[in-house]
This record gives C-alpha cells, structure tokens and sequence, in this order.
C-alpha cells in the first residue's frame, strides 16, 4: 500500500451545521418540574418534613393527654363545658312518678323510677338507637341507678325492666336522654384544668381523638417526627457508609475489591430482625425502652451493601471510561478524578436509591413499632398509632385510617418521587421518551 | 365414572347430613350444643386446675356437697355435715350410685383425697386439702398416706379431722379436687385413668358418652344418678373446639350453639343485632400488687400513698375500659363476696379513699425525701388490647399528676406470672378468682407465707389477722378479721385494687335455667331445661 502526500494533508474545515451537536442534559429540577406526579410527589414529601418538624410547635396540644371524657370521639371544636363533682349518689331526695332522669351529663345520667309493688329487682339497658334493649348495665334492688359508663353527645334510649319474685319480667319503661358534655372534678384536677364560674375550656381535635382520648392530630403529628427521624437517619448513614465502601472496592480494585465485595455478600446473608434483637440484648435495652436506637442501628448495619454494589458498579465502569483515562493521563490526583468525575456520576444514583430506601425505613420503623420492638407508650409513632387504631377498628375507624393514610401518602410520595428522579436521570429512558 | 357417583354421593351425604349436625337447643330430645374453649387437659379430679376441666367434672361428679340453684350449699352425696373445731362428719346418703351400679362410700372419699395429696400425684390444688390433719405433711412425703386425718367410720360416714379449726370446710368440699374416686378404676387404667370416655367413672348427673380428642365431647344424662328425677336436660354436645372468641360468636348468630361469651368487639354487634346480652359476676379481683422488697422504690410506704391517692379507679372502669359491668373495685374482697349472714361489703363497707392531687403530691415530697431519686418504675403488665390501654392510663396519671416516669413490661401471661414470681417490677398488673365461697381465698393472699404474695409483703398484723380468720369458728370474730385485713391493705397500700371483672355473654332465648356460678363449675346445666 503507498500513500499520496495529499493523504497527509489536514481536512478542510468542516461546516458546523454537519457535525452533531450536543446540547448538555438540562439540569434535573427542570426535567422534573415537567412531571406533574413528580412535583406532587416532591410537594408531599416537603410538606410531610415541615409537618414532622414544625408541626407540634404549630399545634401545641401534648399527645400523651387523655380527654378521657372526650374518648373516641370525631374531629370536634373547642368547647366550654361545666365541671360536676363526682361524688357517688345516694339516690334521689323525692320521689318520682315516671322513669326520669334527674341528671344528664357525660359525667353521669342519673335515672330514678317509681317503685313497681311486684318487682324485687329491676334491670337496666341502655341502647344507642338500635334494636332490642341493647347493653345491660346493671341489676339492682334500687329504684335510681347511676350510669356512668363511657358516656357521649348522643341520644340513648335506658330501659328498665323490673324483675318479679320467680324470675318472669314485666314490661320496661323507657327513656331518651342527651346527656350534654360534662367534666367530673377530679379529672379536671387531673388535666389541670381550673374551673372559672364552674367551667373549664376544653381544646379542638381537629381528628377526633383515640381510645384514650389522645388528640389524634397531635399524635400524627409526633408519631410523624418518630417516623421520619427513623426514615431519614438510618438510609442516610448507611447510604453513606455503603457509598464510601463501594467506592473503595471499585478504585481499588483487584483482590481489595474481591474481599470487600464478599464480606457485603456475607452481610446481605444477615437477618435484619434477628440482629435488631439481639442489640437491643446486648446494648442491655429492657422492654419498656425504646428500641429506636437498636433499630437504627441494625437498619445501618445491615443495609448498606446494596449501596456499596451499586456505587462499586459504577465506579468500576466510570474507571475505565475515556475521560477518566484522559483525566489521569494529564496527571489529575485521585482527589481531583473523584471530585470532578466519580462523584457527579454516582451522586444521582444515590439520591434514586435514597429516595426508595426512605419508604422502606418507614416501614420498618412501622412495621417493628407495631410488634412492640420499636417506640414505647406513650412516645406515638405511625406504627403505634395503627396498632392503637386496630383494637378499635370496627366502632371507630378514623383511629385506623389517619395514620394508615399517613404512612401511605409518605410512602408513596418517597416512591414516585424516585421514580421520577431515576427516569430523569436514565438516558436511554429519557431519549426514548422524548 | 365411579369416582364421580363416589363423590356425588359423598357430597350429597355431607350436605344432607349437615343440618342433623344440630341445632343450638331441641326442646323435644331436651338436647342443647356448646362449644368449648380448649379441650380438657385431663378430668381425673386430682390433676384438674383449669375452667374447662371444672366445668366438665361438676357436670360428670359429685361431691360431698354441692352449690345449689341460688348459690347456696346444698347437699349433694353428703345429706347431712356438721363441721366441729376438731373436725367433721359427713353423713352419706344410701341411695347413691356410680354410673356402673356400685355404691357411693366414704372409703372413695378417703382414696380420693390421700390420693390427691401423694407427692406421686403431684395435684397442683392439694394445697386445697392442707385444712385436714396431717395433710402438708403427706403431701411432703414425710407421713404415710395413713395419717391423713380422714376415715370411714362405716360406708356412710365420713370423719373428718383437722390440725387447726376450719369454718370452711363444707364450702372446700364442693371443690373438684374433694371429689370422690373408685381405687378399682384408678388403678385399671394407671396413667391413662380419665384420658378417655371409657376409662373412667361418674357419679353426677350426666356420664361423658364419647370424647373424641381435639375435636368433640358428648354429655349424656346419667340415669343412675341418685337425683335424676331433679335433672331435665338428656343431652349436653360440645362439637366445637376453639379459642377464637368470635368463632364462638359466630357459631351462637348462626344458631349453632346456646351460649357464646361476648368481648367488646362481639358485644356491639350483638347489641347492634338487637340479641339480649347477659352479664355475669365472676367475682374476680384486679389490682395494682406493689414489690414490698428493699431494692426497690415501691417499698417506700409514703410513695405507695401518693400513687394510691392518684389512681382513680371509677376514671379507669367508666372512662377508658367502657364495658358495662365492670365495677370499680375498693376493697380486697369483691362487692359480691358473701360472708356470715349476707354480703361482706354491706356489713363492713370498704374503706374510703380520698382521690385528691394535692394530698398525693405532699406524699410524694415526703417519699422523695426518704428515698432520694426515684426510679423510672417498672409497671409489669399483660399482653391484650385492654391490660395495654389500662397501662398507658396509669402511666398517664402517674406522670400527669405526681410526674413519676414508669417504663411499661408487656409479657405473655406466663412471663408475666414468673416475673412476678422473681421480683423484676415494681408494679404489676395481677388479677385473681376466688377458688371457694369465702372471704378466706382472697385474705391469705397477703399472708407472709403465702406463694401467691409475689410482692413478699410481711405485716405481722396481717399474718394474725389471716389466722384468726383461718380458725375462729366464730362468723363475727371472723368477720372482723377480714375487715382488718382490708384496713391493713387499704393503710398500708399493699395493692390498689382496680376492678372487679364480669363477663358478658348471649344465651338462647330457650335454654332456661342455666345457672351462671363463680364456684362449683360454670356454667352449670345441672337445672337447666329447653322450652318448647
């Protein structure tokens, strides 16, 4: 083969319009801000963080209190309401010619009748509108009864039976009663609350109250800093410490990166709930502590490798790539290649793998709370207020769903929101779509 | 081809035989089905401890006495005792039979309680029988079965003699452990004696027809029954085995069993379905058991009168557990508890206590005084949804009100009982059901040397109390006893007693005469009818 002396001749300056042109990617907030679901997403998981950290200061109601007057209620206003003495009754000072009730506050319904000449004991019902006598109270020798019992703003209907000598019923008598909101005095000492002209002022519940009548907006709103405590800290740590490993092995390389990468195979080998206990053992944590830490700890113990597989993928890949190459050829230090090409690479991996492993924290914080392992009485987590709800799931469903709603809304926002983040930053993906 | 027709038939045969499968009650065959909790763990009336077990055997025996339709003591093979301070004497009656035809005698009494006390038994209520001479000591091993203080004097008679006075005793004999046993049955079948329907004896108004393991028992009446005249019921059949409360539930709505027991999630919607609910006294006891030892901050008398001066009872029971029934509990012995001639709270009313913040707080400045710091306290309580709503109530009002931290232990009821048992509390959550119809099965729960006081409270003046009460055969002087007794607890707040415990259930509108009984086996059929 021979060559002409034209062959070495440089080219004639090419017309730009030939060559591709390469616009650079535009920046991320952009690209999602085009994603409608993305940016609800991202609003969500802003508004849940300002909720978790700003909240009890923007509704300062505590969320260990017990209106226990106000259990199990739906979301109500503030109320004034009157403080009666709780002293047991002794009955009423006259006589009365019907079934009457002589008191109606939620502290006490005070029932008297007239004596029947037949009856030897009398039983009472109280029925919140259904069919049938509904719940028996009580079987009394007495014609008055107070009824106490876990009493609201509603309308009951008492029945008294009277009972003759050879056990037979006769036909009851029957009452409505309203009983208006009342507080007994010793709760109100309790609460301390201080009675002005005999009224105390009682606090909104914006979302009822529980079974206990803990403020359930405030223990969302606590239980949300548990959650999102627990959420954030441990994906961050162990992202953190998985991203440093996985970068070690990779530039490293050779047999450092084959036994790092087998001690993470080793890890991944671990089981998560089995460690979490048996630190809560060793760190000498009894039940009734809170198993917060333990948690945290066995979350970064034993989540980082899936991290440090990824980053040591990548950074294997970006090692040998031109530029890199280019990059140590014009003699760039370790530190530089790390800060100029490693890093900026990897980085929005890490965010798509925060932004998922966030969720499945939250859910184990969740999940264990549920079972006990986590948050201790009284400190609300979401996990302890749906394990709170489900004893109460079938009369008084809000207590179940709000928190459930809670963890779900978060969860998916975290969830949509890396998808987004990945589909953002995945080229082909993007190329495709657009 | 013939797999089909096999299995047509085998279908059509399921399908159509279901609905022989029973119905709740039949008024005609005077036939009624029950579903059971758990299987019996064994009926030999020696080894039973549990509810099950006590319901069978006082439906399938019967002691020396019995408790009547209205509670009382009512005779049963005894038809005449009388209880000395030396002893006691029960009268036999003649006409009593085994379900085999051979007679009911004194010498089964004997054999059944040296029986129940030999160490080789290892009965758990033997205990039961400490009241009869010499039996802790034959119980021990260190006397011969001979030495028990009980023999016949002839077929008929029984004497009793005890080591100490017992006022008591007749209402201890109705107890299953003090039923009788045939030697010659016992020793045939050796360990397997009671393990199966035919392998054991009866002497009460039904006999256990068949006992399928795990899966069913059937009741029959006893025809040789020496009061079977008294007996209307032909047939008691427990087909269903399960622990699930809301099984039993669904099983009564679909009008498969007579009686089902309700908790608060059934008992809405039985309310809601318009059934009529019933409620039913178990005259058990719970309460708060303070750790008297000296490692722990709870032995401080002045912090225990702080926390009792806090802890509301009526605000736990109206407020936070919401079932009807359940009432405030002030007094060691429950409101229903009967002694002497009537109630014992009507005759000796508990004592009061003053609910009041600011009386609690100087206590508690006194406490922290005496004691320096004090401790989170360790608030040892059970696993269920309504002991965990019931902790987080005390840990509340303890922190609202006095500012006293508490760290709440949740056990299963086992860990929990051993926990108690090793001291690790400071507070535990206990409860506790009578075993016989005196103010005595409470009392000598606090006494030094009981094992059940898991708090080790000693108080030599308790200890008097509880023997005086133990041995005077005087009602009054007894009485007094146990109302000191509630004083001491209530002064020196050895518990706070929270509640008394009732349970709800539905019964069939037709099944009558069931009588609901704290004592002597529940729920009892023995009176029961269907009507037509």
């Amino acid at each position: 083969m021979s060559y002409l002396a034209t062959d070495f001749e440089p080219l004639p300056p090419q017309a730009p319009e030939a060559a591709e042109t390469l616009t650079p990617s535009p920046p991320l907030w952009r690209l999602l801000l085009g994603d409608v679901r993305a940016c609800i997403a991202a609003v969500t998981v802003v508004a849940m963080l300002l909720l978790a950290a700003a909240g009890p200061w923007v509704w300062p109601q505590s969320p260990g209190t017990q209106w226990l007057s106000q259990v199990s209620v739906g979301p109500s206003g503030a109320r004034t309401v009157d403080v009666v003495p709780d002293d047991p009754w002794q009955g009423p000072d006259r006589a009365v010619d019907s079934l009457t009730a002589l008191q109606a506050t939620t502290t006490a319904v005070k029932l008297a009748w007239p004596s029947l000449p037949t009856a030897v004991s009398y039983r009472v019902y109280r029925n919140k509108g259904g069919v049938g006598l509904g719940m028996p109270l009580t079987e009394t020798p007495n014609t008055h009864y107070a009824d106490h019992l876990q009493l609201s703003e509603q309308t009951y209907r008492y029945s008294v039976v009277p009972v003759k000598v050879d056990g037979t019923t006769g036909e009851p008598l029957w009452i409505e009663v309203n009983p208006r909101l009342t507080l007994g005095e010793f709760e109100a000492k309790l609460l301390g609350l201080v009675p002005e002209n005999g009224q105390v002022s009682l606090p909104a519940h914006p979302l009822g109250t529980d079974a206990l009548g803990r403020d359930m907006l405030s223990r969302i709103l606590h239980g949300a800093r548990t959650s999102m405590l627990v959420g954030l800290t441990a994906p961050l740590l162990f992202i953190t410490l998985g991203a440093f490993y996985g970068a070690l092995a990779g530039l490293l390389g050779g047999w450092v990166d084959n036994v790092l990468m087998r001690f993470a195979d080793f890890v991944v080998a671990l089981p998560f709930l089995l460690f979490m206990i048996l630190f809560r053992v060793a760190l000498g944590i009894e039940s009734g502590e809170s198993g917060l830490f333990p948690m945290v700890l066995a979350m970064v113990l034993l989540s980082w490798p899936s991290a440090a597989r990824l980053v040591r993928g990548q950074v294997l890949q970006l090692r040998e790539s031109a530029f890199v190459m280019s990059a140590r050829l014009a003699g760039a230090s370790n530190f530089y290649l790390i800060r100029r090409h490693l890093l900026p690479n990897v980085l929005p991996l890490l965010l798509v793998s925060l932004s998922f492993a966030i969720p499945q924290a939250i859910f184990t914080e969740a999940l264990l709370s549920f079972i006990g392992m986590g948050v201790v009485p009284p400190t609300p987590s979401w996990g302890t207020l749906c394990n709170d709800g489900i004893r109460s799931m079938l009369t008084h469903p809000h207590e179940l769903v709000i928190p459930a709603l809670a963890i779900s809304a978060t969860v998916l926002a975290f969830n949509v929101l890396g998808d987004a983040l990945r589909d953002a930053m995945d080229v082909k993906v993007r190329r495709g779509v657009r | 081809m013939r797999k089909l027709v096999v299995a047509a038939s085998l279908f059509f045969l399921l399908f159509y035989s279901l609905p022989l499968l029973a119905s709740a009650v039949d008024a005609e065959q005077q036939r009624i089905t029950l579903s059971l909790a758990t299987e019996p763990p064994s009926l030999d009336s020696a080894l039973a401890t549990d509810q099950i077990s006590s319901f069978l055997l006082a439906h399938l025996m019967e002691g020396l006495v019995q408790y009547g339709p209205d509670g009382n003591l009512v005779p049963g093979i005894a038809r005449r005792w009388e209880v000395r301070e030396d002893g006691a004497t029960f009268w036999l009656r003649e006409g009593a039979t085994w379900s085999d035809g051979k007679p009911v005698t004194a010498e089964q009494f004997v054999y059944a309680w040296r029986r129940a006390l030999d160490p080789a038994t290892a009965s758990q209520y033997a205990f039961i029988l400490f009241p009869v001479k010499n039996a802790e000591a034959v119980n021990r091993g260190d006397s011969s079965p001979e030495q028990l203080g009980v023999r016949a004097a002839n077929p008929y008679k029984l004497e009793v003699s005890f080591d100490k006075p017992c006022p008591y005793f007749a209402k201890l004999t109705a107890f299953m452990t003090f039923y009788p046993a045939r030697q010659d049955v016992v020793e045939r079948w050796g360990r397997a004696y009671a393990a199966d329907a035919d392998k054991m004896i009866f002497n009460g108004p039904f006999l256990l027809k068949r006992w399928v393991h795990g899966a069913r028992l059937t009741l029959e009446k006893n025809p040789r029954y020496w009061n079977q005249a008294a007996i209307k019921l032909q047939e008691i059949d427990l087909p269903y085995i399960t622990s699930d409360p809301s099984t039993h539930y669904n099983l009564y709505k679909d009008n498969r069993i007579a009686l089902s027991p309700l908790d608060s999630s059934t008992l809405s919607d039985a309310l809601a379905r318009g059934y009529e609910t019933h409620l039913f006294d178990f005259g058990t006891l719970f309460f708060l058991e303070f750790n008297h030892r000296d490692d722990r901050a709870t032995r401080n008398l002045a912090l225990r009168r702080a926390i009792q001066s806090v802890l509301n009872p009526s605000l736990l029971v109206y407020k936070v557990l919401g079932l009807p029934g359940i009432k405030p509990a002030y007094s060691l012995f429950p409101s229903s508890m009967r002694a002497g001639e009537g109630v014992f709270s009507e005759q000796y009313p508990p004592p009061r206590i003053d609910y009041d913040i600011e009386q609690a707080q100087r206590y508690l400045a006194q406490a922290k005084q005496e004691l320096g710091t004090i401790p989170p306290l360790t608030l040892l309580v059970g696993d269920s949804p309504r002991a965990v709503n019931e902790a987080e109530f005390y840990q509340y009002v303890l922190k609202q009100s006095l500012g006293l931290e508490t760290r709440l232990d949740q056990q299963t009821f086992k860990q929990r009982i051993s926990k108690m048992r090793r001291g690790e509390f400071d507070i535990a959550a206990a409860g506790w059901g009578p075993d016989f119809d005196d103010p005595i099965t409470f009392g000598d729960l606090f006494a030094s040397w009981n094992e059940n006081n898991r708090g080790r409270f000693i108080h030599a003046g308790y200890d008097a109390a509880v023997r005086q009460a133990q041995q005077s055969l005087d009602p009054e002087v007894r009485l007094q006893a146990f109302d000191r007794m509630q004083h001491i607890i209530s002064d020196e707040v050895v518990i706070i007693p929270t509640y008394e415990n009732v349970g709800l259930y539905v019964q069939h509108p037709r099944l009558a005469g069931v009588r609901r009984s704290i004592f002597g086996g529940d729920p009892n059929f023995r009176y029961a009818w269907v009507e037509p």
